[in-house]
């Protein structure tokens, strides 16, 4: 597979512009141990709040001349501090590992599992995980010497092979005075389909066989193996009128007679819309054609892949018309 | 109940486990807030909590603006301010019950928390005893408990699980406490605190409005601690002497205010004779300068700890005084003489002859009546009767004359000393003094109150005498010809227990405390001797641990003067040592993961950089067959991959196979040093 088109992020104001260089300073990985050097801190506004409270706190304290202040002082500061190194222990030596992302269909979420195991014996608790400037934040707790799975929701606005955006782990466990987290680009991409049409035109008619074809007729139209929707152009005397009549949707019997010609979806066929719209249609025929049970053929500019029928063949196609 | 508790969704237990949090830090407070303000956070907090158990929404933000703007003009109305250390208090107390009405986000949350720290460094103005220290330790324990709890917002985790993190986290920082308690340097007050900083304190006063010392009388903290060198005086000779009060205007009585210039007023004139009594005295700060010694003290105690500017001094009524009020505990030693005499001695001395003496005379004008009227009638009963035989003739009058003492005498009229005398014929020192003293005024006797306490109490466990607030009391000096100034204790004359043989008004010990004597009278006199040595030992290593100490500490550890500096340079020590520390506790903790695992993962990066694809958590048997299927018909035969699946699959089995019996041949290559030395030796083929 060819490595991934990294589209560029959209880039505001000189803050982003520094963001967008250090981001792509981190090489993109599938594993990440987190180490120290991964590891970021800093206080929170509440820690900053907590800072003016002991300050407060010692200044009363060496004003009422009381002791026992300076004890409480002391010992919340201390606690701060204990804290401090908590807040951090909590994600350093974590490993977050990423599951290959399903291919997803543009405008769909695609769901990026991750699994984050811990080999210290203590819990880790708190731990908050989102796509970098989501704020959908989904939090968990790693066991100790275990491992918990995260399922986050990634937006796919555009069809291709994406890389996947860049994620961040934070936690503020135990004391929420300070914020500790990390970055991490997976490299793993992800693959996004085309918009499937909602209420797509009728599959096109199927075009007859060149070979052997002429054998096949004797058995006529009147065997038919199944039912399916009304197509543009099926006689009148293949409509189940008696189902139309109760459902009120028309259906036609699926003879044998439509298999003798083999279903071409062509990027040329969509009609004069245009080239997204037309991948857009030529998904939704894929996925009509899959559920039934048709074989088809996808042609595209420079790509053609015979009809086919099955889960690989509509994977196949599928990704043509991604990343056509 | 219990069961209700824990059906509670998890919010409604969080906020009803801060509620309970906040009302403990609070409760001890209530005692010095004003009812209206107790009974606003307790309606509100509780309020608050069948909120929570009905699940219902929080009242509106008018709600609560309403009720701080109600308790902001109550807190005026009680105190004519908002400034000032008593209206903070109440304040922050009537914030803190309010924001939980409004516990919304997280933010919320938080100024909680800070509203509880201040809240409870805001008993320490009020009481700094052990006691109080251990009630906020657990309110902090609690306060911490629910912080962490809100930063595990995964699930429902126990109260415990964070109640144990909280505590650990604060066991590990209690080592920074420590080290910065020791080493921070104390700092003089950095501005004067507000006017009213020392109201709540009780103690001696140095004025007397007949009345002021009931409530002290049913105090029972420390006053004092002594221990004497040898033997302990007489407990009839411990007179230890705080202000005397000389001028009374029918109300109060203060300290002398002398009609007459400075070389007319009397002098100490103090001699002293016969066996000295040395003693160490520790005094709880009071925020005056008064030294409280024995009588008679003619030289200076020496201070362990120098007060800046000059020694102590002695008025001329041998009161000793420090330079400046006295805010730390405050240790010294002192010689006192129990026989002394003072004030104008000679036989030949008269108010004529030492006009000073005057002022001892003076009563205020038409206050009473009926005291001078008896004057005038003992007098008339006794012509020619000396001052000696007038001073017996009271004493036996309020010895057999049906006068008692009580705690609880009620209010007295503006004619203090004639209700005494004919009226109520009870009250407490104070009156009794009081009382006496103006009789003898009326009488021509020179007489004066001395403020101080008397008595005291041995802890059998360290030898430390305590003398307590309740052992505050008024006596009387007066004045006699060729004698001097001479002590007389009214109050003994109407309770001979009062004085001498420890016996005090007890005030009514709680349900506890009976039920304790009641089962043996010793053992609670036993518990308490025990609970005063604990407590002698938090007062002298952690509430008297001052400036002094630190820079003792610091001689100790090898400095020859120490100085700011020293100071400075051993805590930034100290700091780089424990970031050392830290340093190495963050190495330690990485290898504190298990060997098997970390084995396991050596294997997987090795077997990764020789291209068998796998991720970290892999167990070794999808390893073993990873690596037997992705290089097809090629790896199977390389005897090398087979020694190392046949590793993995051991390494397998060292976890999850049932444990071979000892000496068997299996159990010699079943551990993991074995495996460890296996992993070194195996051929990773490229």
């Amino acid at each position: 597979m060819s490595p991934p088109s990294v589209r560029p992020e959209p880039v505001e104001g000189l803050r982003g512009r520094i963001r967008h260089w250090w981001l792509a300073r981190q090489p993109r990985t599938d594993q990440l141990t987190l180490t120290q050097r991964k590891v970021y801190i800093l206080p929170t506004k509440a820690g900053w709040m907590l800072a003016i409270t002991l300050l407060v706190l010692l200044v009363a304290a060496i004003n009422y001349q009381l002791n026992l202040g300076y004890l409480l002082t002391f010992l919340l500061a201390g606690s701060a501090v204990v804290g401090m190194h908590v807040c951090h222990g909590t994600l350093r030596g974590l490993s977050l590992s990423l599951s290959p992302p399903e291919p997803a269909f543009c405008g769909q979420t695609a769901t990026i599992t991750l699994t984050l195991s811990s080999q210290r014996k203590a819990p880790r608790y708190g731990i908050g995980l989102s796509v970098l400037d989501s704020q959908h934040w989904v939090w968990c707790d790693v066991p100790g010497q275990g491992s918990s799975r995260v399922q986050l929701a990634c937006p796919t606005p555009q069809r291709g092979l994406h890389a996947l955006p860049a994620l961040t782990a934070e936690t503020r466990f135990p004391l929420g005075t300070f914020r500790v987290w990390t970055i991490w680009r997976p490299a793993a991409p992800l693959l996004v389909y085309p918009r499937a049409e909602i209420n797509p035109p009728p599959l096109p008619a199927g075009v007859a066989h060149d070979t052997g074809s002429a054998a096949a007729p004797s058995k006529g139209s009147d065997e038919f193996d199944g039912v399916r929707p009304y197509r543009r152009g099926d006689p009148l005397k293949q409509v189940l009128w008696k189902k139309a009549a109760q459902t009120g949707q028309w259906v036609s019997r699926d003879s044998q007679q439509a298999q003798h010609s083999e279903l071409w979806l062509d990027l040329a066929q969509t009609g004069s819309i245009e080239r997204e719209q037309g991948l857009s249609r030529l998904c939704a025929w894929v996925l009509e054609a899959q559920d039934l049970a048709l074989d088809y053929g996808l042609r595209l500019p420079g790509v053609e892949i015979a009809p086919a029928r099955g889960a690989g063949h509509q994977r196949r196609c599928l990704e043509a018309l991604a990343l056509c | 109940m219990l069961k209700k508790l824990q059906a509670l969704p998890r919010d409604s237990r969080d906020t009803l486990f801060l509620l309970l949090v906040i009302a403990w830090v609070i409760l001890p407070q209530t005692e010095h807030l004003p009812l209206w303000c107790s009974a606003l956070s307790a309606a509100v907090l509780a309020g608050r909590g069948w909120l929570v158990l009905r699940l219902r929404p929080l009242p509106s933000k008018w709600w609560t603006l309403g009720l701080l703007l109600l308790a902001i003009v109550a807190t005026f109305t009680t105190y004519r301010t908002l400034l000032g250390r008593d209206a903070g208090v109440t304040l922050v107390v009537v914030l803190l019950a309010l924001k939980t009405l409004e516990l919304r986000a997280r933010r919320d949350a938080f100024v909680v928390f800070f509203l509880g720290f201040f809240s409870m460094l805001t008993h320490f103005f009020y009481s700094q005893s052990l006691l109080t220290a251990g009630a906020m330790l657990i309110g902090l324990w609690g306060l911490l408990t629910a912080l962490v709890n809100s930063h595990m917002p995964v699930g429902r985790p126990s109260l415990w699980q964070a109640a144990r993190m909280a505590g650990k986290t604060a066991l590990l920082g209690a080592p920074i406490m420590v080290l910065l308690f020791m080493l921070f340097p104390r700092l003089a007050p950095l501005w004067g605190t507000p006017g009213d900083a020392m109201s709540g304190r009780s103690g001696l006063s140095d004025r007397m409005a007949v009345g002021s010392i009931a409530s002290l009388a049913l105090d029972d903290s420390v006053a004092l601690r002594i221990r004497f060198e040898g033997a302990a005086p007489r407990p009839t000779e411990l007179y230890f002497r705080g202000p005397v009060l000389s001028t009374f205007d029918g109300r109060e009585w203060r300290s002398l205010r002398s009609n007459f210039a400075p070389q007319q007023q009397l002098q100490a004139g103090l001699q002293v004779r016969g066996e000295p009594v040395r003693y160490e005295v520790t005094l709880e700060p009071k925020h005056n300068p008064w030294l409280l010694v024995l009588d008679a003290t003619p030289n200076a105690p020496q201070l362990s700890s120098a007060l800046p500017g000059a020694s102590p001094r002695m008025t001329p009524e041998l009161q000793w005084l420090a330079n400046e009020p006295i805010n730390d505990l405050l240790r010294y030693s002192a010689v006192s003489y129990p026989q002394f005499r003072h004030g104008p001695a000679d036989a030949s001395a008269s108010p004529r002859t030492h006009p000073g003496l005057q002022d001892f005379l003076t009563l205020p004008f038409n206050f009473n009546p009926r005291t001078l009227q008896l004057a005038v009638e003992l007098k008339r009963d006794a012509p020619g009767a000396d001052t000696r035989a007038l001073i017996n003739t009271v004493v036996e009058r309020l010895r057999s004359g049906g006068y008692t003492y009580t705690l609880d005498p009620g209010v007295f009229g503006p004619h203090s000393a004639d209700e005494f005398w004919f009226d109520k014929k009870e009250g407490f020192c104070e009156h009794i003094a009081s009382s006496f003293v103006v009789l003898m005024r009326a009488l021509g006797v020179p007489a004066r109150i001395v403020t101080g306490y008397q008595g005291g109490e041995r802890n059998t466990l360290d030898n430390f005498w305590v003398v307590r607030q309740s052992d505050a009391h008024a006596w009387a000096e007066v004045w006699l010809a060729g004698q001097g100034w001479v002590r007389v204790d009214p109050t003994a004359a109407v309770a001979p227990g009062r004085v001498g043989t420890l016996q005090r008004l007890q005030a009514p010990s709680g349900v506890l405390g009976a039920a304790i004597n009641t089962l043996s009278p010793g053992l609670s006199l036993q518990l308490r001797a025990v609970w005063e040595a604990v407590n002698n030992s938090w007062n002298q290593y952690v509430l008297n641990y001052t400036q002094n100490k630190q820079l003792n500490l610091l001689r100790n550890l090898g400095f020859e003067s120490p100085s700011w500096e020293d100071l400075g340079q051993v805590l930034a020590a100290c700091i780089a040592l424990a970031a050392l520390v830290g340093a190495a506790w963050t190495r330690w903790e990485r290898r504190q993961s298990d060997p098997w695992l970390r084995l396991l993962a050596q294997a997987q990066t090795r077997l990764q950089s020789r291209g068998v694809a796998n991720t970290p958590g892999t167990p070794p048997r999808a390893m073993a067959q990873r690596l037997m299927q992705d290089g097809p018909g090629r790896r199977q035969d390389t005897p090398h991959w087979q020694a190392i699946h046949d590793w993995l699959l051991r390494l397998e089995a060292l976890r999850y196979a049932r444990k071979p019996a000892p000496g068997s041949a299996r159990a010699d290559r079943f551990n993991l040093a074995q495996l460890k030395r296996e992993f070194k030796q195996l051929h990773w083929p490229q």
